[in-house]
């Protein structure tokens, strides 16, 4: 019987030597090659995009896995550039833009059609954006369009106040009015009530609007006996000109709003389908689209199938035949198809971080390359002790970000609000702000530069100042006075997320001598826990930008009820980016916002950790994809390169290599702007 | 003196099936493992803090240790990604999954058992209904049951005895130990359902044999036939399946971790440790092998002591 | 059996409303507008009597809407559509644990306590002791990446049902193989067989003729919460191997609050749940000439 019960185990104990010798194989990979590397027999693109997509309207999802199928069914006005993610022309073939950024014209190429047929203009726009903009459409990403005038009205069913034949001016009420630069394009009815002085818009709802009229007697007064007016689909700031041109007019200006243009939300959608299918117009026998690619087939949860499409106006270009989007979110599992051949390339944040230091060795491979998307903790700045400035400075002292990005392998750390890295221009800004401040402080350079860094002893002096001293106790420190019962860290249930829990509470309890607890949550139930301010001590907060401007970050704590969720809010930081926007001269205006980011900064209503890194596998036979910040991929670029020798080599260069195809393609679309 | 206790107590159920499952070596033997287990993991991490002073949650303050190590003479069983060291990360989880496990299983012993013996003995429509319930409770999903306890009990509203308990049983009072609690809680919810209907058909399937007309025919009332005559002879079934219920509630408590629903970081338990340790089998695979093994001779004892206690409970054991 | 699925819709639909969070909610805030927007389509902020009427009316006529967050799908259509994933890799699954568990099982109990029975218990016993999750990325390490013979993962063909039906099949397959040597060993002991073997019969006979009807009685109960489960699909084989089963679109919907979908797969299950058991019940009666219906 003994004999059994050792026979047993050895079974046991055999099989589990077995997995120790296998895992073993694998780890001594000598090959140039992650796994299996051959093209695939059809000019077809397998690739992984994450959970499956919600909707295939890009009016409607704010998921970066949509946003990355939209690019290849749906074009807008303009789209990301393959590398920088900067704009470059799509339907628009050119475009004037007023010079105070508050107007654009642009102007369509003749040649584009929807994939069933029906040629494409203006009209397909203005009829897009008043989707979009209706209250009707539950849009998850309208709140980025609100630079157009008036979209942010009519998206909450304000009403304007009509007294007699005129109406009421926000000029009137304590607004300042935005000085508007000269005309673009023909004068017609609409650009004339854009240019003129804005309506004071006030709320729908009944209630809403009797609270903000008690609350101010001289606009009750003005507004008494007079007529509300709703605002209409009409008044937003869009216009078509005529068949082939669209003007867009801005409540302010706006910047970096052509970026912003590329985006899911300003893709076109199909007036002649939505309206005569309404909710069923997504389906794969309805759908139609104007991308370089089309529905073939959708499996739910199992591939969405594209081909190419020869109505797009660029399809001799297409480098692809097809795509097939599998929707795996399990990371082992997109490694195995990858490892296996059975995928070409993934989206971003897939290599989980205790692969890295093997995967790093395939470098004709792995892309880690910055991002704009960054991790913070947010403090909840309304609940002792974090409402104290000291303590939470103390927190962000007592923390080595160094240590954390090297623990995390694949992050850098952050000392900033927005990402460094991504902005060159911005970065440059930064170091003259922070040369300016520091001149105009009089502190010496070298104590300039551990501002913000990690500093036990900064640390354990400020927890002093605000009254929880820190003690001496054997090897490590203690903080005995300070309540650890009430905070804790929150965060989103995910394995990456917990591993920076662990690291940073082991941080602060060796630091600090502060044990803050750990608190995981499933995602919906930890959102209305964090953005409510539900939270007490720290709560994870991962934000990837809209658009490639700092702004994208920056104004994650702007205005009273922003995006934060840290209850900061201070109208002086907000007068501060207003200023920044209303700069015209780009170096100025970023040298503004970097003013505006050292003073947020100074505030510390987040701990900044780490700006995340690209972290994806593509196949060296994948020519024209590009790591851009966003994992934002045009997909027309892409190609499948039959021959090993023109592969790609050493991907850490991929953006100042050469691509003789890529690059007369992106010069060819350029030039027609120039023209 | 001593005779005398010695055969009386020979007599009685218990311990003539204690002398059968002495004899019986394997389960024996399977039983000394568990106890060694039970000892390792309330007085291990002690031991280990004590000698070495590495806890389940201590990462080393030097930053060139945070990374994972291959076992060593310092860290038996290696270190996780955090440089934790492991072997005090599998004892811990230990008592965690040690705990969910047998404390979802006496409640399922407790209640399944009463439950459906009572069901299936009454017959009719009482057995129906009783039967129909189970039903209904099965069929609600329990992801959604640990998530609603979770939120109603979790935080600052957490019961009080949730709150005594993970203060005197779970040694501190702490955040991450009371969702433990409701998580044996919600878990020995739904684990006797399944007891139950094992049970009902064992007790439908004896309840017309003749020892029970017998006990009838003498005067014995309906919670002495159950509870006396009927639950005994079905005891074989019943513990084999209870053995059965301490790996799949183990396996829950792992799954739900992985949902985030289970235990709280830094805590761990032999699932959450399995689940990362699968993660990076490929490259450190001692994070998987040692509480991997740890868990299956855990398992594998449990079943060889449940198959013992079968033949040693079984009134009718002879050699076949 | 419909009365009991409404009870489990309403006790479900109650869970849901308590549980925090709704299925609207991003990392992004939404305009106060668009919030009000959704509340006033799906009648959030009616009573919630009012609500239930309306989500019974339309659940008793069978019609559970669209999903919330695959917007323009409706309910029956994902369910119809995924179904047959499920039920093949269940199916599959429990046939394989069926063969091996009833063989392992019943060989086991005839060659009680000698290494015959040792052997397929011990391995048994690995099986239940070995999670799924661990399973399956080590059956993948050495069949698609030692043996290069099986796809690692997705739907297709044959071949790609090996690995998971082995994964989603061992567990179960151990179940079944102690249930039925425990209730073979009750049987074999028990008056009928003996005055079955008094009459002569021979062991065979015996055997397949009578232990085995009564033997699998453990199985048979246990079969019916299984197979329903095993149709319902299984969350970690299909997650592993990224396959479009119900049981991950089930705990997506619960996790993304997606109240019809979540509601619809419920009464499903429960309905397959009951009939299951309904068909274990009658089938007891056929299979132990001890048990009697009063």
């Amino acid at each position: 019987m003994i004999k059994a019960l050792l026979r047993g185990y050895r079974i046991a104990l055999t099989a589990l030597i077995a997995v120790g010798l296998l895992s073993s194989c694998s780890t001594s990979a000598d090959s140039r090659y992650f796994g299996k590397t051959e093209p695939p027999a059809e000019n077809i693109l397998r690739y992984i995009s994450g959970p499956e997509p919600e909707i295939l309207d890009p009016q409607i999802s704010d998921g970066q896995p949509e946003a990355r199928i939209y690019m290849a069914l749906f074009e807008g006005l303009v789209e990301y550039g393959p590398k920088d993610q900067q704009p470059i022309p799509a339907l628009a073939k050119r475009w004037e833009i007023s010079s105070k950024v508050d107007e654009f014209v642009f102007h369509l190429r003749d040649d584009a059609k929807w994939s069933d047929g029906k040629p494409i203009t203006a009209r397909d726009f203005v009829y897009s954006y008043r989707r979009g903009f209706d209250p009707k459409t539950i849009s998850r990403t309208a709140q980025l369009g609100f630079f157009v005038k008036y979209s942010e009205a009519f998206k909450s069913g304000g009403v304007f106040v009509k007294k007699g034949d005129s109406y009421l001016l926000e000029k009137d009420f304590g607004a300042t009015e935005h000085e508007r630069a000269p005309q673009l394009g023909p004068e017609t009815e609409h650009n004339k009530f854009m240019r003129s002085a804005s309506r004071l818009v006030l709320d729908g709802d009944e209630k809403k609007r009797a609270k903000a009229l008690a609350a101010d007697p001289k606009l009750a007064e003005a507004v008494n006996g007079a007529e509300l007016v709703p605002v209409k689909a009409e008044d937003i700031g869009v216009e078509a000109i005529d068949d082939r041109s669209v003007r867009i007019t801005l409540r302010q200006s706006a910047p970096f709003f052509l970026g912003l243009l590329a985006h899911q939300f300003f893709r076109l959608v199909p007036e002649h389908v939505v309206e005569k299918h309404g909710k069923n117009w997504t389906r794969p026998q309805n759908i139609v689209t104007n991308g370089a690619f089309k529905v073939k087939e959708h499996r739910p949860y199992d591939a969405l199938i594209l081909e190419k499409d020869p109505n797009y106006w660029d399809a001799a270009n297409v480098g692809l035949d097809g795509i097939h989007f599998y929707p795996i979110e399990e990371l082992s599992t997109i490694m195995n198809l990858y490892k296996a051949g059975s995928i070409d390339a993934m989206l971003n944040h897939v290599v989980p971080s205790s692969w890295i230091g093997e995967i790093r060795q395939y470098k004709d491979e792995y892309l880690d390359f910055p991002e704009i998307a960054l991790a913070y903790y947010s403090m909840n700045t309304q609940k002792a002790p974090f409402n104290d400035i000291k303590v939470r400075k103390a927190f962000i002292a007592g923390l080595d970000r160094e240590a954390l990005s090297s623990f995390r392998k694949i992050t850098q750390p952050l000392y900033a609000i927005s990402p460094t890295g991504t902005f060159p221009d911005y970065d440059k800004a930064r170091d003259r702000v922070s040369e300016e401040l520091r001149k105009e402080q009089g502190v010496a350079p070298e104590e300039w530069a551990k501002k913000g860094r990690f500093d036990r002893e900064l640390a354990h002096k400020l927890l002093g100042e605000a009254g929880f001293p820190v003690v001496k106790k054997g090897d490590g420190w203690e903080c005995p006075t300070f309540p650890t019962d009430t905070i804790s860290i929150t965060y989103n249930t995910n394995e990456n997320n917990r591993a920076v829990a662990e690291f940073i509470q082991a941080q602060w309890k060796q630091n600090l001598g502060i044990t803050v607890p750990l608190k995981t949550m499933e995602f919906k139930a930890f959102l209305p826990y964090m953005k409510g301010l539900e939270y007490s001590g720290f709560s994870q907060f991962l934000w990837s930008g809209d658009y490639m401007d700092p702004y994208s970050f920056l104004s994650l704590m702007y205005g009273p009820s922003n995006e934060g969720a840290t209850g900061y809010y201070d109208p002086k930081f907000d007068k501060m980016l207003d200023e920044a926007n209303s700069e015209l001269d780009p170096i100025k205006r970023y040298d503004t916002l970097a003013r505006a980011e050292f003073y947020l900064l100074d505030q510390a209503p987040v701990v900044p950790l780490t700006v995340n890194a690209t972290n994806w596998l593509k196949k060296p036979y994948l020519k024209g994809m590009y790591p851009n910040p966003g994992t934002l991929i045009p997909w027309k670029f892409v190609y499948i390169e039959r021959d090993p020798a023109k592969w790609d080599r050493d991907v850490s260069n991929i953006m100042t290599t050469p691509d003789a195809r890529v690059d007369k393609h992106l010069a060819d679309l350029v030039s027609s702007n120039s023209k | 003196m001593e005779e005398v206790e010695k055969t009386t107590a020979g007599t009685s159920l218990w311990s003539d099936a204690w002398k059968r499952l002495r004899r019986n070596k394997l389960a024996f033997v399977s039983l000394c493992f568990l106890a060694f287990m039970v000892v390792a993991v309330i007085a291990g991490p002690s031991i280990i803090f004590w000698t070495t002073g590495f806890t389940y949650e201590s990462t080393p303050t030097d930053r060139a240790l945070v990374r994972a190590f291959p076992p060593s003479l310092l860290h038996p069983m290696g270190t996780d990604d955090q440089g934790r060291d492991m072997l005090a990360r599998v004892l811990q989880g230990g008592r965690v999954s040690l705990m969910v496990g047998i404390i979802s299983t006496i409640v399922s012993l407790i209640v399944g058992v009463s439950y459906g013996a009572i069901a299936g003995y009454l017959g009719g429509k009482i057995d129906n209904i009783m039967m129909r319930i189970v039903d209904v409770i099965y069929a609600i999903p329990y992801i959604l049951i640990v998530i609603v306890l979770l939120s109603v009990f979790g935080g600052a509203s957490t019961p009080a005895w949730i709150k005594w308990l993970s203060t005197n049983i779970g040694g501190a009072q702490n955040q991450g130990l009371s969702q433990l609690f409701l998580l044996f809680f919600a878990l020995g919810l739904v684990s006797w359902l399944t007891m139950a209907r094992v049970v009902r058909g064992q007790i439908l399937s004896l309840k017309n044999q003749d020892f029970v007309m017998a006990a009838r025919a003498t005067g014995v009332g309906t919670f002495g036939i159950i509870f006396r005559h009927l639950i005994p002879n079905a005891l074989g079934p019943v513990v084999v399946y209870a053995t059965l219920t301490i790996p799949s509630v183990m396996l829950t408590e792992a799954f739900l971790s992985f949902l985030g629903l289970g235990v709280q970081a830094p805590y761990a338990s032999w699932g959450s440790l399995a689940d990362i340790g699968i993660k990076n089998l490929a490259i450190y695979p001692w994070q998987l092998i040692f509480p991997g093994v740890t868990m299956a001779l855990t398992l594998f004892a449990l079943n060889f002591v449940g198959d013992g206690l079968r033949d040693a409970l079984d009134p009718q054991t002879r050699k076949f | 059996m419909i009365p009991m699925a409404l009870l489990v819709v309403s006790l479900t639909w109650g869970l849901i409303r308590i549980a925090p969070g709704n299925f609207y909610s991003t990392e992004r805030k939404l305009p106060a507008a668009v919030e009000a927007t959704i509340r006033a389509k799906y009648g959030l902020d009616d009573p919630w009597y009012k609500q239930y009427a309306t989500m019974m009316s339309n659940v008793v006529r069978g019609d559970f809407g669209d999903s919330l967050k695959y917007q323009g799908q409706t309910v029956n259509e994902i369910i119809w559509r995924h179904l047959p994933y499920s039920a093949t890799i269940g199916i599959l699954a429990y046939l394989f644990a069926l063969i091996v568990g009833l063989g392992a099982g019943t060989y086991a109990a005839l060659k009680q306590n000698s290494i015959l029975d040792f052997g397929p218990m011990s391995l048994a016993m690995f099986g239940l002791s070995i999670p799924n999750f661990v399973l399956a990325p080590v059956l993948v390490m050495i069949f698609a990446f030692w043996l290069y013979a099986l796809p690692p993962a997705r739907w297709g063909g044959f071949s790609s049902l090996i690995l998971p039906v082995i994964t989603l099949g061992a567990i179960y397959a151990a179940y079944i193989a102690r249930l039925t040597r425990a209730g073979m060993l009750e049987v074999l002991r028990s008056d009928f067989i003996r005055t079955a073997r008094a009459k002569g019969l021979n062991d065979r006979t015996v055997l397949l003729r009578h232990a085995f009807r009564g033997g699998i009685l453990p199985v048979i109960s246990f079969t019916g919460p299984a197979l329903a489960a095993l149709l319902a699909g299984t969350v970690v084989v299909e997650k592993v191997y990224a396959l479009p089963g119900l049981g991950d679109i089930f705990i997506k919907a619960v996790l993304n609050r997606d109240e019809p979908l979540v509601l619809g797969i419920v009464a499903f299950l429960s309905i397959l749940i009951m009939a299951f058991n309904l068909i274990v019940d009658i089938s007891y009666g056929f299979l132990d000439p001890r048990i009697r219906y009063e």
